[in-house]
């Protein structure tokens, strides 16, 4: 389709349809394809405890609030708490991995999170533990949570009881897990030195090396270009070099933008390193180029290559530490 | 020349690379494939603990037991290692086998329920709660697989990376189907609709 898009976009380049025909097939490709299920909404985890049914009284949530947040300071560890009146269509197992899944709650490199979802008119409640705290809160103590705190609270309509106690216990098995503690300086201390760490290779969606794409241009290029100069003259060895060049990329790596990156590019040094040998008038428009291609080259590589960190930032009550993995883990109970 | 640039610019992004992205994706789909191995796995090794258990019930359905063994046993006996993963006959015969336990397993919880004996059993309460949480995490499991088997069929399919799935012999990958096969293969509380709603205090 996007051959199709480029011969039209060629032909008819001096007519003024094509740049509608561009931005139909443009659309056409980024539509979002139709979601016919009408699943619960996940709320945004703006605080530790989101009450949607406004169970608690102000007093009451923020005292929640804060002993979670005191928790996550003292542990690191991320517990949040989610008041629904009904998980339908799904059933609360379902719908708590999502919540857990969406949120991502828990350290970034540990992935420490839980949550506690409470379907009021359902009279369902769920323990949905992280991978990362499987080992300290397995499904057994999770379910004895949910039996000897949470549910004979909930029947006698104590939520915040029942929730504090639970919240005792849990808390209680967390620290004892030999978790790695929490980072002192700044929230966002640990998550920078994670993303230097192992984040760069995996979030380009391009899954290709530009770093690899440097090395080849800088180191085989002069060589390649030098010999063809020497054959074929400037212009014509320059130009071959760049088409053997952007060729092999594309051959590599499948992308026409990393194709583009390296035509130019090889064109430019071949260019730039003849000027270097007898100056002449091409020389700035070559050096322009050089410039120019690293520009584009560096652009993309970043734009393609960033983390979407900035997403989960934004709110001053909590912020998810966007590393918990739920792989359904936890256990389910009804009052 | 501005628009063709323009153009190439387009064709350029929505183009992408193909080869790496295969890589990739085959990797993920395999990790996630061992992943729904592992929690099958896990289920299969709690069901003779489950059976021993049930065993100590006298008076129990001899039927529904054999039911799980037998199903366990057929279960256990087949397995998709990554190289057949991509055969689909071997696969459905994988699904079917674990569907069968699946189903095996929920109508043995679901008798269960009229054994009060067995019912106040620690051991099997423990049991059950392991077993709804293998089922839960199979359920994750089998989603997670049939996501990045979509990214990957996705690639394979469409072009121009078709082009390159072929040139490299990455065929599409099947997927588990959600019908019959799923439904018994969900967690075991579903069946337990009609007795739960009983204990329910009034408000």
């Amino acid at each position: 389709m996007t051959f199709v898009s480029f011969f039209f976009g060629s032909r008819l380049g001096r007519g003024a349809g094509w740049p509608w025909l561009a931005a139909l097939l443009l659309a056409l490709c980024f539509m979002p394809s139709a979601q016919a299920q009408k699943l619960q909404p996940i709320p945004a985890p703006s605080m530790h405890v989101t009450d949607n049914t406004n169970t608690f009284d102000a007093r009451q949530k923020s005292a929640l609030e804060a002993r979670l947040v005191n928790f996550e300071q003292a542990t690191g560890s991320q517990v949040g708490i989610l008041m629904i009146q009904t998980t339908a269509p799904e059933d609360i197992a379902a719908y708590a991995n999502r919540v857990g899944n969406t949120w991502k709650i828990g350290r970034r490199a540990i992935g420490d999170g839980l949550v506690i979802i409470v379907a009021k008119r359902d009279r369902k409640v769920r323990i949905e533990v992280a991978k990362a705290l499987e080992g300290a809160i397995p499904d057994l103590a999770a379910k004895e949570v949910i039996d000897e705190a949470l549910t004979p609270a909930f029947r006698a309509g104590d939520y915040v009881g029942g929730l504090t106690a639970a919240l005792d216990r849990l808390e209680a098995r967390i620290r004892a897990e030999a978790l790695p503690s929490p980072s002192p300086p700044g929230p966002d201390a640990a998550q920078g030195s994670i993303d230097g760490d192992g984040a760069q290779p995996t979030h380009s969606p391009l899954g290709f090396q530009w770093f690899d794409l440097a090395v080849f241009l800088f180191v085989a290029v002069p060589v390649l270009g030098g010999l063809l100069r020497r054959l074929l003259g400037r212009r014509i060895g320059a130009v071959l070099a760049a088409v053997l060049v952007g060729g092999l990329a594309f051959l590599f790596t499948w992308s026409v933008v990393a194709a583009g990156v390296a035509t130019v590019l090889a064109w430019g040094l071949s260019m730039l390193s003849w000027s270097g040998l007898s100056p002449r008038a091409g020389s700035r428009a070559a050096t322009g180029g050089v410039i120019a291609g690293g520009g584009f080259g560096n652009g993309f590589g970043n734009g393609f290559g960033g983390s979407p960190r900035g997403s989960s930032g934004g709110n001053t009550g909590f912020r998810s530490g966007g590393g918990g993995d739920f792989g359904g883990g936890g256990a389910s109970g009804d009052w | 020349m501005r628009n063709l640039t323009l153009t190439l610019l387009l064709a350029a992004m929505l183009t992408g690379c193909g080869y790496n992205d295969f890589q990739t994706l085959d990797e993920q789909s395999q990790a996630a494939w061992s992943e729904v191995q592992n929690q099958y796995q896990r289920r299969a090794d709690l069901v003779p603990n489950l059976v021993a258990t049930v065993k100590g019930e006298a008076k129990f359905e001899q039927d529904t037991l054999t039911q799980v063994i037998e199903a366990r046993a057929r279960a256990t006996s087949i397995t998709v290692t990554p190289e057949t993963l991509n055969d689909p006959q071997a696969f459905e015969r994988f699904q079917q086998a674990q569907a069968q336990l699946g189903g095996a397993l929920s109508r043995l919880l679901a008798v269960s329920e009229a054994y009060p004996d067995l019912k106040s059993n620690q051991s099997f309460r423990d049991l059950r709660v392991q077993l709804e949480g293998t089922e839960n995490r199979i359920t994750v499991a089998r989603n997670r697989y049939i996501q990045t088997v979509q990214a990957y069929n996705v690639k394979a399919r469409s072009f121009p990376t078709n082009i390159t799935a072929r040139v490299f012999g990455y065929a599409p990958k099947p997927a588990f189907t959600a019908t019959g096969a799923a439904a018994s293969g969900q967690a075991p509380t579903v069946d337990f609709g009609n007795t739960a709603p009983a204990p329910q205090p009034a408000r």
